[in-house]
């Protein structure tokens, strides 16, 4: 495990990557792009005019007659009597078109900028805001990197990473970008939700340091025909990439196990591409990690969105002003409200195909034999993309991703505390759902010996099941007593939130937010831990 | 595929030197793995497996060996047909001689005990490959040998292995399908073979065919049952993996796991039939595997508790049979497939 010190500076000598050339190779990804997308459609009249056609009728739904509809509707009436030519200049256009939007920038003077200022702001806006119940910590204390980072270093040089961690927050690229800082990795590029790019700042360095940008909104097969193309392309020329396989931020904080293997899979893609191409360093790397947060700047939002969503109907949001104030939360106050630390934890790293994969960069089999990665792809010698084949290789990837995300999950003590706390509560309603549950009038209220019990029967769980590598525990969890620890959460469970989650009052706890208990516990939710919380079931 | 492949086949029981022969009936180099070399030489020289397929007559193109080298080298099909407790051992040694191109289709009918796993997780474990399938149907290997009609299904997520089952097997009296559920066919072959025991019992009671049908009838909601709990899909159980698999098995007097639910009901000992079958009954041990599953799970599967009561809890087929009438009696369950009350 690899624990910082308080520096600026990277703990490993940088290595340099393609990211730092990018801008020189701009238009010819474009270009690239275009031409395969062409070549893709075989430059058949019908497959252009159909992905043209089910653009346009795509963009003026959704457009409903604002600004730019007019261009589409055009485009829709008078395609049918265009010659084959002009529907291929029209399609390059377009292909050209989304290309230049999604495709990033990078300026090396905003990273050294940013590589200097980044790691002081965080230490900044990390201080204590509120009494200082935590001692002071210093930054490298508070984001710690552990698991295979030596192998991640090693594989960067061996051929591109593609980084698939967990997402928890709109903080997850940035904490990221500071830890690959640090292990002396070059940026990586990674796709940013369009409506990221709202905030000055955030655009600002994001524009500038290998972002690019993924417009949700735009869900025509052209546009995410060309939106794979380009990570396909990116990924074949060796730019180290980052994807978010969970999707958006998620929600109910659980470990995240249905995973959109889309982008993912254009690493296998690109594998291919580069065998074909006879590429000296042909691999991709895919390295699975996991954030692991005390506390999540947009919890309240996260679970209340969570709730609707599971709930629909059934679930009514009694508290519009919260769900308001969490859209106006601006990023920046969000980020001064965090005060606190987290783990980043990288997995084993693996080949396209699931394998794990060491610093020598040798895929190996479940009984240590090396594997030849290039054999999944062969066909009479030589290698060859097969897409049904290869969205399975990619399906079977996601399961392998999955796995490694619940056996490097990191316990830490809001988790334990707050699944104690929940569990005790819903164990003492048999039988009742969530939503009622969460509307039950009065705050429920533990004593305090019968939570200690509790938290000491599931540590004692969570010890085996870490001593088996079914997860992982965090430094407290690990040595603490149930009494520190539950005096460490319950002052971390006041520091950001609206409303503490949980308070201690004499001998008795009281849980004061129950819907973000259920989001922090939710977390270790899937162990089968239920059954050793609260024999009890009693209210005190 | 070219017309002729070098193809391997793992197992040298019944069922492998059959589909051994439909292999090499379409022209295919056969090479095919037997345990004992002195088998393997028996079989090169007489052009005959004496001890699991007598009386059938092998084409020259098959080639008996005791190497698993020998057998993989330059094939890039691999069947296996082993018993499944051994499929572990072999296939971990076998991934020595594999790598990702290969296509493994299993013709086994079992689950391992204590993980619950079945065979194409373990193939996915003990090797390299992930091009995986499971080969499963009405499949008695004397008939099949024989040239009567059948068919087949190829189960793979991977359409490549579906291909290549249906490219090397079929035949103008041998059929073959493919389907993407491989859960659902490799639970479909294994939990029948509980159901064909079973069978037996009530045959061998005396029973006729009201008894069979409520059996079979009653023993494929209870498959359907436990195989959507894995992740299957219901419907894979009404093709010829489920009840097609079910109906040979529990009607045949060929079927081994019938043979041991016959003569349990005619009072026989269960280690005296083992012994005396020569070959593997698998409905045994999974049957074992089931029912401590079923138990520990909570998923409610009479016909299977009935016939492990008889094997390893002492029951007569009677006591068992009795239990098995009294099961939700007076309930008012109402089992969601076929919207009938449960009595069994």
């Amino acid at each position: 495990m690899i624990e910082w010190g308080p520096m600026t500076a990277p703990i490993h000598p940088p290595l340099s990557g393609r990211i730092f050339s990018f801008n020189a190779e701009r238009e010819a990804i474009v270009a690239d792009v275009v031409e395969r997308e062409l070549a893709r459609k075989g430059h058949a009249e019908q497959a252009l005019e159909l992905a043209i056609n089910e653009a346009a009728l795509h963009e003026i739904a959704r457009l409903e007659g604002g600004p730019g509809s007019d261009r589409w509707r055009e485009i829709y009436r008078t395609l049918g009597k265009k010659a084959l030519s002009d529907k291929e200049a029209l399609f390059r256009s377009l292909v050209a078109e989304a290309a230049r939007d999604i495709v990033g920038n990078f300026d090396p003077k905003v990273y050294r900028f940013a590589t200097s200022v980044v790691p002081y702001l965080l230490s900044f806006i990390m201080k204590p805001q509120g009494p200082a119940q935590l001692p002071a910590q210093r930054l490298s204390e508070r984001i710690q990197a552990q698991g295979e980072t030596e192998a991640v270093r090693a594989l960067a040089q061996k051929g591109t990473v593609i980084l698939v961690p967990t997402h928890s927050s709109n903080l997850d690229s940035i904490v990221i970008g500071y830890a690959l800082y640090q292990l002396g990795l070059p940026p990586f590029t990674y796709g940013a939700g369009k409506n990221l790019f709202s905030n000055f700042l955030l655009t600002y360095f994001m524009n500038n340091l290998g972002a690019y940008k993924v417009d949700r909104r735009l869900g025509y097969a052209l546009y995410k025909d060309v939106l794979k193309a380009y990570s396909t392309v990116i990924l074949e020329r060796g730019y180290h990439s980052l994807f978010f396989p969970g999707g958006g931020r998620c929600r109910s904080n659980a470990i995240e196990s249905r995973l959109k293997l889309g982008l993912v899979g254009t690493g296998l893609a690109a594998y291919i591409n580069n065998l074909r191409a006879n590429k000296p360093q042909p691999d991709l790397f895919v390295v699975p990690a996991t954030l692991n947060y005390h506390l999540v700047l947009e919890a309240e939002t996260l679970i209340d969105d969570q709730l609707q969503r599971v709930g629909r109907s059934r679930y009514i949001i009694e508290d519009d002003e919260s769900t308001q104030a969490g859209r106006i939360w601006s990023f920046a106050n969000q980020m001064l409200r965090l005060d606190t630390s987290m783990v980043i934890r990288f997995g084993t790293p693996l080949d396209c195909f699931g394998n794990p994969v060491g610093a020598d960069g040798v895929s190996r089999d479940r009984r240590g034999r090396p594997v030849d990665r290039r054999t999944y792809v062969l066909r009479d010698g030589e290698p060859r993309h097969q897409p049904q084949r290869d969205a399975e290789y990619t399906r079977e990837l996601g399961q392998v991703i999955a796995e490694s995300y619940r056996t490097n999950t990191v316990v830490l003590v809001t988790h334990l505390v707050a699944f104690a706390l929940y569990q005790l509560f819903q164990q003492s309603h048999p039988g009742m759902d969530v939503f009622r549950l969460l509307r039950l009038p009065e705050d429920p209220v533990f004593n305090v010996r019968t939570v200690l019990e509790t938290i000491d029967r599931l540590r004692e769980r969570l010890q085996r099941m870490a001593e088996h590598g079914v997860l992982v525990l965090g430094r407290e969890v690990q040595t603490a007593t149930s009494a520190t620890l539950l005096d460490m959460a319950l002052p971390i469970f006041s520091l950001y939130h609206t409303r503490p989650l949980a308070v201690r009052e004499g001998d008795d706890v009281v849980l004061t937010d129950r819907k973000l208990l259920l989001y922090y516990h939710n977390r270790l939710t899937g162990y089968g831990l239920e059954e050793v919380v609260a024999p009890e079931r009693v209210l005190a | 595929m070219t017309a002729s492949t070098r193809v391997a086949v793992i197992g040298g029981g019944s069922w492998g030197t059959t589909v051994a022969g439909l292999i090499a009936a379409n022209g295919h180099e056969v090479r095919l793995w037997m345990r004992d070399p002195g088998q393997a030489a028996q079989l090169n020289a007489s052009r005959q497996n004496a001890r699991y397929l007598p009386g059938v007559t092998l084409p020259p193109n098959i080639e008996a060996t005791a190497s698993l080298e020998d057998a993989a080298y330059g094939c890039q099909t691999l069947f296996l047909m082993v018993p499944s407790h051994s499929l572990r051992a072999i296939a971990g040694e076998l991934g020595d001689y594999l790598d990702g191109s290969r296509i493994l289709i299993h013709g086994i009918k079992g689950i391992e005990p204590a993980s619950f796993k079945r065979m194409s997780q373990l193939l996915r474990e003990e090797t390299c490959c992930r091009q995986i399938g499971v080969m499963s149907g009405p499949n008695l290997a004397k008939e099949v040998a024989a040239g009567h009609p059948s068919a087949t299904v190829i189960a793979s997520r991977f359409q490549e292995v579906i291909d290549a089952g249906i490219e090397l097997l079929k035949s103008k009296t041998f059929r073959v399908y493919g389907n993407d559920d491989v859960v659902g066919t490799e639970l479909g072959g294994s939990l029948k073979n509980v159901l064909a025991i079973a069978s037996g019992l009530a045959h061998g009671l005396g029973f006729g065919d009201n008894t069979m049908a409520l059996l079979l009838t009653r023993g494929l909601t209870e498959m359907t049952r436990l195989g959507t709990s894995l992740g299957a899909h219901p419907q894979t159980f009404s093709g010829l993996s489920g009840i097609g698999d079910l109906m040979a098995t529990c009607f045949s007097p060929l079927s081994r796991n019938y043979q041991v639910g016959f003569r349990l009901a005619k009072g026989e000992a269960l280690e005296a039939i083992t012994a005396d079958l020569r070959q593997v009954a698998e409905g045994v041990r999974t049957t074992q595997t089931v029912a401590e599953y079923a138990r520990a799970h909570g998923v409610y599967m009479p016909i299977t508790e009935g016939v492990y009561r008889v094997l390893f809890e002492g029951f007569t087929p009677k006591e068992a049979l009795a239990a098995l009438l009294e099961a939700g009696r007076g309930s008012s369950e109402v089992d969601a497939p076929a919207r009938e009350i449960s009595i069994l």
